[in-house]
């Protein structure tokens, strides 16, 4: 007869076993390999070799890696503040008593799930500089100063903003978990609040904002994660890893990739993906020390 | 507050809300608007919404055309006789020299306003050129016509045949199953990915959030700590390593980096189903031991039917991300048989010569529509979803 | 905390998926009986995939050489794949250990592929062929003999192995309008033979409005199309890198004298003037192109120009002749010229790397005693059908006599050259070749002097080249000490 101990551990690890594997071969073993490799000279075609600290040294001296970095900076210093902004208007609208929520939530869903590549192609075809429909509702817009509408995923300052705008399409997502959020902000406050002569927009920075803000702390930082690691988009409306015109989208999950898996850098890649990692996880660390003062979280 | 303002208010929010909600609407529905229309109608200025077709009397029989230009001034119409081509030309009648014009004859006087109509160039009828002339507006029959015949020749040529193949007028080389692939390959690769791996996810996350949310064992809490700590690490860490798993595996250039590893859990699903299961009554499980069902019976018979609303929900997600995914894929497949639906279509776009506008946007709304289709099928679920994981972590 | 209200809300969601179940098994049933009917020809044998860069009548090209193969014998049958962006997608698939057993990739790629450990030497396939048929001799050099010289030796990657073979090669040469000669007073059949007489011939091409200055055509331009200007230290007698291997970009005078060359011909025609000219360009390989149109009379172009011409500017009266000499005492030598060549390699980890060998010996070979079109084999077939000339020493006379380009003779000549350059075979060229071209770039639009904008080359790449020596030196270190089967060479 086994030990009751033992019998539950054998139980416990029978059901937990895939993920135990799983956790082993395509997480753990990949974080520690990928650390190793930073460390390493290794093209996966032959055998990794140490080489210390080289690999962060040349990072440092790298233009390309510290363009791909402001450009990825750029995309998330606009795309999640304006993101935030627009998903939050969406929820409030819809928390109002409007009849058709339903239908109209389903609407601002919607785009946040049509497939990346899909929508990118769209978005290529609405941008297009000569027969993109934006261009062609703008154009008489901005003959008025006898100007042209840019060229936008053609021209380097544009390609950026272009890709920001497409982003707000997306924000469907936090938009129904604001909603969630707000709809869970008890009614007696704002009653409360409005006995007091509170307008709306007071109520709405008073009261609202306050009491939903660990959702929005939520949504900003997996924004951020999400905003740093961007690809799908970029890699197609700039026809590839080149972050094309002039490497304006080059982005650091693209430059990862091409250094990787196009000139078989995989210790380079790797040191660039810590660096991404560290990056990701001081961003969180600064995020909850603001968060811990300024975010009301109710209890 | 009073009814006033409240109307007012009323006015304003609906307005809003109709503004935003045709902005939102609006690419997914010009995407629709342009796979349908032809191909110089994508192109128009200002864009037109609805797909037209123009007939046109020509030469004793009604032919579709294109609208080529308005006339600006009167003028006349000569047609060479004799030539085999039928040469045309159009020449303003002021100032008209007939004798710079030996052999041509008028064939009309158009005024201004009247339409330059070409006939519409079909990939048929190459052998002769299409003919051309100039007729008075109430000449030109207009009708709407969606072009649906695009949606069949954009997923002809994203399995890799020509255009020109596609709609019959070249002969098209023989299939080779090792290089070519049809559209129903990228639809059953894409298929065998997502219910594989929603399969996977589903059961393996159920039996390890069972593990973790109804047994207490040694180390347990531990491994829940650290399940919870690989959440932290974004994908491009695990890349390169994973990649070389999957090589050494021989995995590479198959479907089973895509979907096998769903079968081994995942920590969010893991939280997440963990969540809902501790929340099933311990008395259930209490009575069925005594009854001596073994812990397995238990998940299987108690906790998993009562927990099908999460199921659902893991079920859902992963069918969308597997159907969405596109750097999965990039990394891992090689040969055109094996693509998936979002490569084969970023394939077909960054195919060499471009693609054209009509038919990208068909390909791309085949992609798109089983998403919406699923949408409307399972919308509670979503919303659920979205809301409980995005707020509740 | 209750998440999820016990209902059955899921129950829709999960019968959907079941649908989808059985709709992909049907899909999975019917990829089955398909793939049973629709098998083509090569039932039984060893399958070869080929991936190439080349679409179009190129491609169609290769598709009819390799038809020829698989007709040819029964052991081995070739897939052929065109494959847009093929060097990058050879790399990824090769690192997955998923590549095709062949594939079509420029000369530039081969020593920065081989370096990584991305390619098979082909030395002991012929080694193999070799003891085979008993031949005498190193076995390399002795297949290796069937090209010109300039071919063969840009197949070699650093180590001396091959890495490599051509499939398509080019040279080339001075093109030049002989009507606008003729509009100029010039002699239409004396093409310029010296770089003073290409710049002299330049001057008096060149038309200007006499109101406004703007230029309406000119005699020639470097920079159009500018594909070989990084070649053009060489062509001054400059170089890449100095006799001990290392970076000489910024420390070679001649290399200078080179981009200062290029920079007289801004300040000739003034840079303002010339931008807004060279706007009026169409791109190359358009009906619209500077030289198709008449706006520049000289153009220095491949082997394939012949095949342009007749395509976008058919009735243009050209001439083909040498690249111009450096000086009167050059043109006693033999000709410069640029060499380049489309190459076939086999990348490591390939499934067949025999059969596949035995396609790529198919493609070196030719039948050298071809009368007539149907005779044609291999490399000569697959050259005549792209219109270019043959990397083999030995022409059959059917050829030569009928090959599409009139004036293939000369290419074959400037082929044959000893002073025929191609790119250095060294792992970081693309970098390198990057660099230079901006720099020329740079100093063609007064932009840097020649000085500044190739010192700054030098410190870039100086750098990068130390560093890629060590990670090769690290890399046959490893492959040394653990006795694996090295994929480099490790001879010097």
């Amino acid at each position: 007869m086994m030990h009751g101990e033992t019998r539950r551990l054998l139980r416990g690890l029978g059901f937990t076993g895939l993920w135990i594997v799983g956790l082993g071969v395509f997480t753990a073993y990949p974080v520690l390999a990928s650390l190793y490799y930073s460390f390493c000279d290794y093209s996966i075609l032959q055998r990794p070799v140490w080489i210390g600290l080289e690999n962060f040294r040349q990072l440092a001296t790298d233009d390309v890696f510290w363009l791909s970095l402001r450009n990825t900076l750029f995309f998330a210093a606009f795309s999640v503040p304006l993101g935030t902004i627009v998903s939050l208007s969406l929820a409030l609208l819809l928390n109002q008593e409007v009849r058709g929520r339903a239908f109209f939530r389903a609407l601002f869903y919607l785009p946040s799930i049509v497939p990346a590549v899909a929508s990118s192609m769209l978005w290529l075809w609405i941008f297009n500089g000569q027969h993109g429909v934006l261009n062609q509702a703008l154009a008489p817009v901005f003959a008025l100063w006898g100007g042209q509408p840019p060229a936008w995923l053609g021209d380097p300052a544009w390609a950026k903003p272009a890709l920001v705008l497409m982003s707000l399409w997306g924000v469907g997502n936090s938009t129904i978990i604001y909603l969630a959020g707000l709809q869970d902000v008890p009614r007696e406050l704002h009653e409360s609040a409005e006995l007091d002569g509170a307008g709306p927009l007071r109520r709405l920075w008073h009261v609202t904002l306050p009491m939903i803000s660990p959702v929005i702390y939520f949504n900003v930082v997996m924004g951020m994660i999400g905003a740093m690691q961007v690809f799908t988009q970029a890699f197609i409306m700039s026809g590839g890893p080149d972050g094309n015109p002039a490497r304006s989208t080059l982005f650091y999950a693209l430059y990862l990739y091409s250094t990787a898996f196009y000139d078989l850098r995989m210790g380079y890649a790797s040191a660039m993906a810590w660096v991404l990692f560290l990056f990701i996880a001081g961003l969180t660390w600064f995020a909850n020390r603001i968060a811990a003062k300024r975010v009301h979280y109710a209890s | 507050m009073t009814s006033r303002s409240s109307s007012a208010y009323r006015f304003a929010i609906y307005g809003l809300l109709g503004g935003l909600a045709l902005l939102f609407a609006f690419p997914l529905v010009w995407m629709f608007a342009t796979s349908i229309k032809p191909v110089e109608q994508t192109m128009e200025s200002p864009p037109t919404w609805l797909p037209r077709e123009h007939r046109v009397l020509l030469g004793g029989e009604q032919v579709e055309v294109n609208l080529d230009a308005r006339v600006a001034a009167p003028s006349l119409w000569l047609v060479r006789d004799g030539s085999a081509g039928g040469e045309h030309r159009l020449v303003p009648a002021e100032g008209f020299d007939p004798a710079a014009f030996e052999g041509w004859r008028i064939a009309a006087r158009p005024e201004p306003g009247w339409w330059l109509v070409t006939e519409r160039f079909s990939t048929k009828v190459r052998e002769r050129a299409p003919r051309r002339d100039v007729v008075p507006p109430d000449a030109v029959q207009t009708r709407v016509r969606p072009r649906w015949e695009n949606y069949p020749v954009a997923l002809a040529s994203m399995g890799g045949r020509s255009v020109e193949a596609a709609e019959g007028s070249v002969e098209e080389r023989a299939f080779n199953p090792e290089t070519d692939a049809t559209f129903l390959d990228f639809l059953g690769n894409t298929l065998v990915v997502c219910v594989l791996g929603v399969l996977g996810a589903v059961l393996s996350n159920a039996i390890i959030a069972y593990g973790f949310a109804r047994l207490k064992w040694r180390g347990r809490d531990a491994l829940f700590a650290l399940t919870l700590a690989t959440m932290m690490v974004p994908f491009p860490v695990l890349m390169v390593p994973l990649y070389g798993v999957f090589k050494d595996l021989g995995w590479v250039g198959t479907l089973l980096p895509l979907w096998a590893p769903a079968w081994f859990g995942g920590a969010f699903n893991i939280f997440l189903m963990r969540q809902v299961f501790r929340t099933i009554p311990e008395e259930l499980s209490e009575a069925a031991r005594i009854d001596g069902a073994s812990e397995w019976r238990i998940f299987w018979q108690i906790v998993l039917p009562l927990s099908r609303p999460v199921l659902a929900v893991v079920a859902l997600f992963h069918f969308l991300h597997a159907w969405n995914d596109f750097l999965g894929p990039l990394l891992y497949l090689t040969r055109k048989p094996t693509f998936t639906l979002a490569l084969a279509l970023q394939n077909f776009q960054s195919q060499q010569g471009g693609v054209q506008w009509h038919h990208l946007m068909a390909a791309s709304m085949v992609t798109v529509l089983p998403v919406i289709v699923l949408f409307f099928f399972a919308q509670k679920t979503f919303i659920r979803g979205i809301a409980t994981t995005g707020s509740k972590s | 905390m209750a998440l999820f209200p016990q209902s059955f809300a899921g129950r829709r969601t999960l019968s959907a998926f079941t649908l989808a179940l059985v709709a992909s098994a049907g899909f999975l049933a019917e990829g089955c009986f398909r793939g049973k009917d629709a098998a083509p020809g090569g039932a039984g044998r060893v399958r070869v995939t080929y991936w190439e860069k080349w679409t179009g009548a190129e491609a169609a090209a290769m598709q009819e050489v390799v038809d020829e193969f698989n007709a040819a014998q029964d052991r081995v049958w070739v897939d052929f794949v065109s494959m847009a962006q093929i060097d990058r997608k050879l790399l990824v698939a090769t690192a997955g250990g998923n590549p095709p057993d062949l594939a079509g990739i420029w000369q530039q790629n081969i020593t920065s592929f081989a370096d990584r450990g991305a390619l098979l030497a082909m030395d002991d396939f012929m080694r193999a062929d070799a003891s085979a048929s008993q031949s005498s001799g190193d076995a390399v050099d002795g297949f290796m003999a069937r090209y010109v010289p300039v071919y063969a030796d840009m197949c070699r990657a650093s180590g001396g192995r091959v890495y490599a073979l051509p499939t398509t090669p080019s040279v080339v040469a001075l093109h030049w309008n002989k009507a606008l000669f003729r509009e100029a007073g010039l002699d239409p059949e004396r093409p310029p033979r010296t770089r003073a007489e290409l710049d002299e011939f330049a001057r008096r091409l060149t038309k200007r409005d006499p109101a406004t200055g703007a230029i309406l055509q000119a005699g020639f331009l470097p920079q159009e199309p500018g594909w070989w200007l990084w070649a053009n230290p060489l062509w001054f007698g400059g170089s890449f890198l100095d006799g001990r291997g290392e970076i000489s970009i910024g420390r070679d005078p001649a290399n200078m004298e080179s981009t200062r060359w290029l920079r007289s011909y801004t300040e000739e025609y003034g840079n303002e003037a010339l931008q807004r000219f060279a706007s009026g360009f169409g791109t190359f390989g358009t009906p619209q192109s500077a030289f198709f149109t008449g706006k520049v009379a000289m153009i220095l172009q491949g082997v394939w120009m012949n095949n342009y011409i007749r395509q976008f500017a058919p009735g243009l009266d050209y001439g083909v002749a040498d690249w111009p000499a450096a000086d009167e005492a050059a043109l006693a030598r033999a000709p410069f010229t640029v060499a380049e060549a489309d190459v076939i390699v086999i990348p490591s980890g390939a499934r067949h790397p025999e059969a596949a060998w035995a396609f790529v010996r198919y493609l070196s070979s030719a039948n050298p005693a071809a009368r007539s079109r149907a005779e044609l084999r291999g490399m000569e077939r697959l050259c005549f059908l792209q219109e270019k000339n043959s990397p083999l020493r030995e022409w059959s006379p059917y050829f030569e006599r009928e090959h599409p380009h009139p004036k293939i003779s000369l290419f074959r000549r400037l082929s044959e050259s000893p002073l025929a350059v191609y790119a250095p075979s060294i792992g970081v060229w693309q970098e390198y070749y990057r660099e230079i071209n901006t720099a020329n770039e740079k100093v063609r639009l007064l932009e840097a002097s020649p000085e500044e904008a190739f010192a700054y080359v030098q410190a870039r790449m100086e750098p990068s080249w130390r560093r890629h020596r060590e990670s090769v030196a690290r890399q046959s270190r490893v492959s040394l000490s653990a006795g694996g089967p090295a994929n480099r060479g490790d001879e010097p």
